[in-house]
């Protein structure tokens, strides 16, 4: 799954303050998968921040959404990273902010929370169960006829019976 | 008399008929929806340099291609998280997911329409037919009229919809066509797959 992540900063930006604060490195937040399954669980990392300075909040907003994750959990890669489980969520694209524990801001990323699977959009047509009612109707009427015609043949060439 | 000797021939052409469109209706098979060529190939193109629109409903969908000119409802999803299509007894009419984008914002707006009920074959049966380059048009309530070009056609199996590619962040406007395909199961009454167009707004 893609990963969506976003810049703090922009790159002159970063460059330069990097320049200024000679301690600063690159920071940023991500976003794994970047989208999910209403109900499935995406982690957010900021890789950037350092676990001794403290823990890291994620601020998730979106469509029905503004609240805070705390993490304290070291990530494998660098940072500090937190699980965040959707169930409930209303559907729609939410943006997380991240905090470091020193109060640097560790930039932001999106996640989109999508409808599970795919659209059941048909229902296997007009003649599904393997029957065209329109020619199993028209089959019968030209039967009926063919019965009809039958019996006044059959009527026609009957002997006349005589009456003794 | 004439028909004395016709009649017999007339009663039997209409038995033999008749029988012919029983054994017919008996062993038809069903209309099945277009399915696009798996090596379908998906045209890659540059956004055009279009100002993003605000938000608004779409009401009307037209593809020239295949002959769709339907309105549109606003849908969501239903209580197990499922996107919901439009009710079967309203066939022609598409839906759109309403917790997206418009058509026409940033990002890529959805919507989806029956293949086909229990009366035929609905609003989107020929999307497997639309092929890259081919027009969309989506007129919205504030009477906007956006096009998008169809960038590709695939089918996927619904348990492995892809969702990143449907529902997710895009920095063009983008539109995604959504219906069903494939071989129908007769077991769960549902099609295998999903056939989803996915377009670039164009103009």
């Amino acid at each position: 799954m893609k990963v969506s992540t976003a810049l703090c900063s922009a790159a002159l930006g970063v460059g330069l303050g990097t320049l200024l604060l000679p301690g600063a490195a690159l920071a940023d937040t991500v976003v794994s998968p970047a989208t999910t399954p209403v109900g499935g669980t995406v982690v957010l990392t900021a890789t950037t921040c350092n676990p001794k300075s403290g823990d890291v909040i994620f601020r998730v907003t979106g469509p029905n959404r503004d609240e805070n994750v705390r993490s304290t959990t070291a990530a494998a890669g660098g940072g500090l990273s937190a699980e965040l489980f959707t169930a409930g969520f209303t559907l729609g694209t939410y943006t997380v902010a991240a905090t470091c524990g020193d109060g640097s801001s560790a930039g932001s990323a999106t996640f989109t929370v999508t409808p599970i699977g795919g659209a059941p959009a048909g229902s296997g047509g007009d003649n599904r169960d393997g029957r065209d009612a329109g020619a199993l109707a028209a089959g019968g009427t030209l039967l009926g006829t063919a019965a009809a015609g039958a019996v006044v043949l059959f009527r026609r060439r009957r002997p006349v019976s005589t009456v003794a | 008399m004439w028909w004395r000797r016709t009649l017999p021939a007339v009663v039997a052409l209409l038995a033999v008929s008749g029988l012919g469109l029983i054994t017919v209706g008996l062993t038809a098979e069903p209309t099945r929806p277009p399915r696009p060529p798996a090596d379908a190939p998906t045209r890659s193109r540059p956004a055009p340099d279009l100002a993003p629109l605000a938000r608004a409903a779409p009401v009307r969908v037209q593809i020239p291609a295949i002959g769709v000119r339907a309105e549109i409802v606003a849908v969501g999803v239903d209580a197990a998280g499922v996107l919901e299509v439009p009710p079967l007894d309203k066939p022609t009419v598409a839906g759109w997911y309403r917790h997206g984008v418009s058509p026409g914002e940033t990002g890529n707006a959805v919507l989806v329409g029956h293949v086909d009920s229990p009366a035929g074959p609905a609003v989107f049966f020929d999307l497997g037919r639309l092929r890259a380059g081919q027009e969309i048009q989506v007129t919205r309530a504030d009477a906007r009229v956006t096009t998008f070009t169809v960038d590709g056609v695939h089918a996927y199996p619904k348990d492995h919809f892809p969702s990143g590619l449907v529902y997710g962040p895009a920095d063009a406007a983008g539109l995604r066509l959504i219906t069903c395909g494939g071989p129908f199961d007769d077991a769960t009454g549902n099609y295998v797959d999903n056939i989803v167009v996915f377009a670039t707004r164009t103009a």
